[in-house]
């Protein structure tokens, strides 16, 4: 592997309470790779996309993205590294009140001057793209309701179209579909692996299961009790190694 | 000592609390009735607020006589009139007036009226059979020289018209509502500010933590202090008067809405604050985008509901200096005119009420 895309090394993170979230967790990402990140609640999936981008801020360890060493910026360094990082979240994370098409918007907020922002003007050409990255997510007519009045599918549609407006080089999905029903899950991953595709955007997804994960994942990662315990192929993943990753009790459950 | 004699000496405790409390706080529930002939006047008059009052009706002539140079005022075309002697007159002079076509036997006056329309009586008369009546009136040198002299003619019948006392009350009223508005206005501005600084999740680090701990202290401090102490401060301060009651009851909506304001902040939901703070968004554009539209209906609803609040507080503030109806009902309370009392508290009653259930429907719809 050339330089690598993605790079973490000995991630450590403890939380205030002494809960050791993340262990020395270190691996590479190449440029468009769709890895998937699996374990159980707790396992800390959730802290290590955080760390990426920090949203959380790490203890220990150090991390790349795109040849940048993202733990030793400052404030506004971190400010125009997550420009580039488009984040998907399990709850969507919508601001309920506002239009939908606001909420994609808002996707652009760290390149649009402040004061245009702060009174809630936003030039033609970007609503205009805001519109045209609906349209890519299928609900174009859903641009001018506010968000709360849209299914959770929907919802998580608007969440990849905010991110798409970041026209991002690495996308975060922390467990999108885990609100979500099988077959919606299905259609919200499959516009993440069009991305991922179509545009070589990087991804690193949280999922649970594991068939999702074999389904849309080049590359699964294992976190267990925050400790990196399988890195390989989705296809490497036996019976052996799953009960290794969800304890000796664990079933696997399909997802349709 | 054992659970028993722990409850036994608790219920002691609260016997002889309760006992010494009864007796320090002079309770005698006989007063109730053996001294109720006293409140009886009071709780009647109360019941019968000045809203409407009898004013008998009058017909009214000017005179067209000159005073100080100024023009005569022409006689009516129609109906009762009254002629002079002479058409100018000066101060000292005598004038025979006659007047006709008013009601007949009636009692009547003249009237001199100066320019703010205060009238001094100058004779009286009493119409004749045939509503016709002879006066001679010297005219006095007490007189200005801008005014008019009237014929006032006392006619039999009477009219129904709002009191003088209500037209006070409802001017006091609006004040009052206008006041509270104010005082409110004052306290969003101050606590809106306040209270985005003293929200423990929009604290980050050392120095964000330090803002809020001192925003907190001082929405505390001012909270507890009385907003009736703070009119009496405020009225020594600028003056008796509505002003001082704006002031009071802003300082103190500044407190109280500062605190539901920054708990509403406290209580957004944290994930779009994250999702745009993950775009690269600056910490303004994070609470223009993620906090405020999650907090615009909580903060209109407070802000009414103090209005409703201030509306009520500003009749006690009132009694202390603080100006609109409460200065009014003090005054009326303290010369006991307890009729007069009676419609200032029944149009407070209204008004709250009406404040009570508007500010519930508002509140209803913005939620």
């Amino acid at each position: 592997m050339a330089r690598p895309f993605l790079k973490v090394e000995g991630l450590t993170k403890v939380y205030p309470g002494g809960v050791r979230a993340l262990q020395d967790v270190s691996f590479e990402v190449a440029r468009g790779e769709f890895v998937v990140v699996i374990g159980l609640s707790g396992s800390g999936k959730s802290t290590l996309l955080r760390c990426i981008n920090r949203l959380v801020e790490p203890t220990a360890g150090r991390v790349w993205v795109d040849g940048v060493e993202v733990t030793a910026l400052d404030r506004e360094g971190v400010r125009r590294l997550r420009r580039e990082i488009g984040m998907i979240f399990q709850q969507f994370n919508l601001v309920r009140r506002l239009p939908v098409l606001t909420n994609v918007l808002t996707g652009r907020l760290g390149y649009v001057p402040a004061w245009w922002s702060l009174v809630n003007y936003w030039p033609p050409d970007l609503v205009q793209r805001a519109l045209d990255a609906l349209e890519r997510v299928g609900i174009r007519d859903k641009a001018y309701v506010r968000a709360d009045q849209l299914s959770g599918g929907q919802q998580q549609r608007v969440g990849i179209a905010r991110a798409l407006m970041q026209e991002p080089k690495l996308i975060l999905a922390d467990e999108p579909v885990a609100s979500l029903d099988p077959a919606t899950s299905h259609s919200v991953l499959q516009y993440v692996e069009e991305l991922n595709r179509r545009e070589g955007i990087t991804v690193l997804c949280s999922l649970h299961f594991l068939s999702l994960a074999r389904r849309y994942g080049t590359r699964v990662i294992a976190l267990k009790e925050g400790r990196l315990v399988f890195d390989g192929l989705p296809s490497e993943i036996d019976s052996h190694r799953f009960r290794q990753i969800y304890g000796e009790d664990a079933v696997e459950v399909e997802i349709a | 000592m054992t659970g028993r004699g722990l409850r036994l000496a608790a219920v002691l405790l609260a016997v002889a609390a309760f006992a010494y409390g009864w007796r320090v706080t002079r309770i005698d529930l006989g007063e109730l009735v053996t001294k109720a002939h006293l409140v009886r006047p009071l709780v009647r008059d109360l019941l019968r607020p000045e809203i409407l009052e009898r004013v008998p009706r009058t017909q009214e002539v000017a005179v067209p006589v000159a005073l100080g140079g100024a023009p005569p005022p022409l006689s009516p075309a129609r109906g009762p009139r009254v002629e002079a002697s002479s058409r100018s007159v000066r101060v000292g002079q005598e004038v025979e007036l006659r007047g006709e076509g008013f009601a007949p036997g009636r009692p009547g006056r003249l009237v001199w009226r100066d320019a703010t329309g205060a009238p001094s009586q100058l004779a009286q008369f009493t119409t004749d059979a045939r509503g016709s009546f002879r006066l001679r009136v010297r005219i006095p040198d007490t007189l200005g020289d801008r005014g008019e002299l009237v014929a006032v003619v006392v006619l039999p019948e009477t009219a129904w018209r709002p009191s003088e006392t209500l037209r006070l009350v409802a001017e006091r009223m609006v004040e009052t509502v206008f006041l509270a508005l104010m005082g409110t206005a004052m306290g969003v501005v101050f606590a809106v500010p306040l209270s985005f600084l003293g929200a423990r999740n929009l604290a980050h680090g050392t120095v964000g933590l330090a803002v809020y701990g001192t925003s907190r202290t001082v929405l505390n401090v001012f909270r507890s202090v009385e907003p009736l102490i703070l009119a009496t401060v405020f009225a020594v301060w600028v003056g008796i008067g509505p002003f001082a009651g704006v002031l009071a009851l802003g300082v103190h909506s500044v407190a109280s809405l500062g605190k539901l304001y920054s708990e509403a902040i406290e209580a957004i939901d944290p994930g779009p604050i994250e999702a745009v703070e993950a775009t690269g968004a600056s910490r303004l554009q994070v609470i223009r985008y993620a906090v405020i539209p999650q907090i615009v209906p909580q903060f209109i609803a407070f802000t009414i509901y103090r209005w409703d609040i201030n509306v009520r507080m500003s009749t006690v503030i009132g009694f202390v200096g603080g100006g609109g109806i409460g200065f009014l009902l003090m005054q009326y309370i303290n010369l006991l005119l307890w009729q007069k009392a009676a419609t200032a508290v029944w149009a407070i009653t209204l008004v709250v009420a009406l404040m009570d259930y508007l500010s519930a429907r508002v509140r209803e719809r913005v939620v």
